[in-house]
């Protein structure tokens, strides 16, 4: 079989299996935390105001803070326990976080639930709305509240959903364990969004270094109506939303635009099983699948409650092996540093990779030798050299307008294949901001 | 607990400019121990002249300019071995010495460094000796000893060392067995004479990834069929002279080569069409070099025709 791929892209960590080695035959095991912090601003959009105090005692999927404006959505207790705090604190953020801190009975006793039962016979109209009050943001690192996802302007015609389980991202295991070990929801969160939005075909992408979970997948896909299960090269960044859009359907996002203006709406495989679980269970997402991994003795698949510390969550898995030097969430391609261990674990964060000091260290730049290979790993076919050279010379228009540096995915594989070491990703995330904020003024 | 916060990725590629520049040293190996066994001892003093002088200029220039030393990252090296690779074995020392000067410092310091040199420099330096001293970078010697059992390679009238390009570029073929291009077996600058050793270069090359097969297969490809077209033998224009050297490792250069595949190809092949047009209309009986210091000028504008299309955008040119 001739295996789906994009032009581009790089092999991060190939000679070492892409650094999943360590976790990939662990089976997800539960930790569950003393104390969690809820942290209010986990989603893309407005933070959730809060809506418990100080002494409160909640229950397990209680809700403790209600969405705010459009895009936002609400939060609940991910243990069952006392309200012990409800303050800012500094989290990822720059500005500090408002949070919900609980301390933990150990009861794990569930609030009352109201599920919409099996996903193929639930009214349609219902699984949005159950979507939304669920708490359901994407789960594969960026956190869009779901429920906005799958309600496109009704001038988009989407007609495909794409479930994202390439998990091309190194170090990172939690979605491959989650499609080996529990498909059927996977396949139940697809069929759900599927009925919810009126759209007759499902796709599931996964790369070939799972083809246990493609297996494990195909099978529980099998005899659903419009669910496909397709294998893609391992390549990075294959689970890029605009490269997994490409590759499946053949179409292309247009620049600027948004995956539903190709008629497409892709989520995540753990955002899939949360679905599944809001619809056929009625819960809320209080919990997830993260890998922890790198310099922790025991590196696992924790299904971790939403607000575990780092700490805890590494203390879960033996604790340090030596003094950390850098730790962050998500892959090391893209992951987002932690500045210490008393950050909480989000809805997001499907990983926690923890560096040695040696490891933490950057290399110095040195000069550009033209040697093509950014170009040529450019998934997006940027040309990043030409891009640096611009931003060195002041020449943020030109990014903009002649370079296309919008249309950057900040995946990284620039700057990982560049042998002169030269920042590029970086550069272009921060000519982004600049230009996003510029053109907000406007 | 004091973490490092930095925007990933946090991996990087174990290459450096440093571990590439290495590479193209290894690969030089073959051609240059080639290039010694064939010419002798005054071949190793010609390379030794040429290295030391570019290592020398770099170091000199950089401490005269109060920058910092990039000797670390091989370059100069490499720039120096392929100019001395470039010369006849019987070349006085102070050619080389002058050479690796003037392609350091001039073409490569002068304009910034490594990076931003818009020529070859070791083609430039050898350009500049060719139009400087014209007869003494032309005077080939015969190699002191052979390589693989040969009938004879030349005969007494090419005692003093033309090389096979001169009866071909007057209309004959050369008196010259196609084994004896290939081994090196033959008159010829110290590393361009044996194709075998340059191959192996290639192929190690490739391998390792430090170029792919575009240029040195569009360039030695072009020269094989316009050469063909022009009624020549195919085979010994492209084992003669420096085509393959030049193809291999100085086309492949990556400072002054195109970003893209497609302009890569296109590079191969104008490198290809000016050596045959050099070859068989211009002055020179050879002219890679020329041939690439041209197609080295024209790379902008290739850079510029050749942009692939943004994802998302419709195709826009310029």
């Amino acid at each position: 079989m001739r295996k789906l791929t994009f032009r581009g892209g790089v092999h991060p960590l190939h000679d070492i299996h892409e650094g999943k080695e360590k976790t990939r035959a662990g089976a997800i095991r539960p930790f569950v935390a003393q104390v969690v912090s809820i942290p209010m601003d986990m989603h893309i959009g407005a933070p959730s105001k809060p809506i418990v105090k100080a002494g409160d005692r909640v229950l397990m999927g209680q809700l403790i803070a209600e969405p705010v404006g459009g895009i936002g959505i609400p939060v609940h207790a991910s243990v069952s326990g006392t309200v012990k705090a409800v303050a800012e604190k500094p989290m990822m953020k720059r500005a500090a976080s408002m949070c919900v801190d609980i301390e933990n009975d150990g009861l794990d006793e569930w609030t009352q639930l109201a599920p919409l039962g099996d996903v193929e016979k639930a009214d349609p109209a219902q699984i949005i709305p159950a979507i939304k009050a669920a708490g359901i943001c994407g789960m594969g690192g960026a956190c869009f509240p779901t429920h906005v996802k799958l309600s496109p302007p009704s001038d988009k015609k989407v007609d495909t959903i794409i479930l994202n389980g390439a998990e091309c991202e190194t170090f990172l295991t939690a979605d491959y364990r989650l499609m080996l070990e529990q498909p059927e929801r996977i396949v139940n969160g697809l069929r759900a969004a599927m009925r919810a939005m009126g759209v007759s075909r499902g796709l599931i992408g996964i790369e070939d270094n799972k083809m246990e979970a493609v297996e494990a997948v195909k099978k529980a896909a099998a005899g659903r109506e419009g669910v496909e299960v397709l294998v893609l090269k391992t390549k990075y960044p294959q689970g890029g939303e605009k490269q997994l859009i490409q590759v499946l359907t053949g179409r292309e996002v247009p620049s600027g635009g948004l995956p539903a203006d190709a008629g497409v709406v892709v989520l995540n495989v753990g955002t899939a099983a949360a679905i599944a679980d809001a619809v056929t269970e009625g819960k809320p997402l209080i919990s997830r699948v993260t890998t922890v991994t790198g310099c922790v003795k025991e590196p696992a698949n924790l299904l971790l409650r939403i607000g575990t510390s780092v700490q805890d969550a590494v203390e879960a898995c033996g604790g340090y092996t030596e003094e950390a030097g850098k730790i962050f969430f998500g892959g090391s391609m893209t992951g987002s540093c932690v500045p210490n261990d008393t950050v909480s674990v989000t809805k997001a964060n499907n990983g926690i990779v923890v560096f040695g000091v040696k490891d933490a260290v950057v290399a110095d730049e040195t000069p550009c030798i033209r040697c093509g290979r950014c170009v040529d790993a450019c998934p997006i076919s940027l040309n990043p050299m030409a891009m640096k050279q611009a931003w060195k010379l002041n020449k943020l228009d030109d990014m903009e307008s002649k370079q296309h540096v919008m249309d950057c995915i900040v995946c990284g594989a620039c700057s990982y294949i560049c042998p002169a070491h030269q920042q590029l990703t970086p550069v272009f995330k921060t000519a982004k901001d600049i230009i996003t904020a510029r053109r907000a003024k406007k | 607990m004091s973490l490092r916060i930095s925007t990933g990725p946090h991996v990087l590629t174990r290459e450096s400019t440093q571990t590439l520049m290495l590479d193209v040293l290894i690969a030089l190996a073959p051609a240059t121990v080639a290039g010694v066994y064939l010419f002798g001892l005054k071949a190793a003093w010609v390379l030794c002249a040429s290295v030391l002088s570019a290592v020398l200029s770099e170091f000199v220039w950089q401490k005269l300019m109060k920058k910092k030393s990039t000797l670390n990252d091989l370059s100069a090296v490499v720039t120096g071995l392929i100019l001395g690779l470039n010369l006849p074995s019987g070349a006085p020392l102070w050619l080389p010495v002058i050479g690796s000067a003037v392609a350091v410092v001039l073409v490569k310091q002068l304009f910034g460094g490594l990076g931003h040199n818009f020529m070859n420099p070791a083609m430039f330096g050898r350009a500049f000796l060719l139009a400087s001293w014209p007869a003494r970078m032309t005077k080939f010697l015969l190699p002191e000893r052979l390589l693989g059992a040969s009938q004879a390679a030349f005969g007494a009238d090419m005692a003093s060392g033309a090389t096979p390009l001169v009866p071909q570029k007057l209309g004959l073929t050369p008196d010259v067995a196609l084994s004896d291009l290939f081994l090196g077996n033959i008159p010829g600058t110290i590393g361009e004479v044996c194709k075998i050793a340059i191959l192996i270069g290639f192929v190690y090359l490739v391998a390792v990834k430090v170029i792919t097969w575009h240029i040195p297969v569009f360039f030695v490809g072009t020269v094989a069929l316009f050469s063909w077209v022009l009624g020549k033998d195919p085979l010994v224009a492209i084992l003669s002279g420096g085509v393959l050297f030049g193809a291999v490792f100085m086309a492949t250069d990556y400072v002054t080569n195109p970003m893209q595949k497609l302009g890569q190809c296109i590079f191969g092949v104008g490198c290809g069409a000016m050596v045959v047009i050099i070859r068989s209309f211009g002055g020179y009986p050879e002219g890679v070099t020329y041939a690439i210091l041209f197609m080295n000028c024209l790379v902008p504008l290739i850079d510029r025709f050749t942009n692939r299309r943004v994802y998302g955008t419709v195709k826009s040119h310029g």
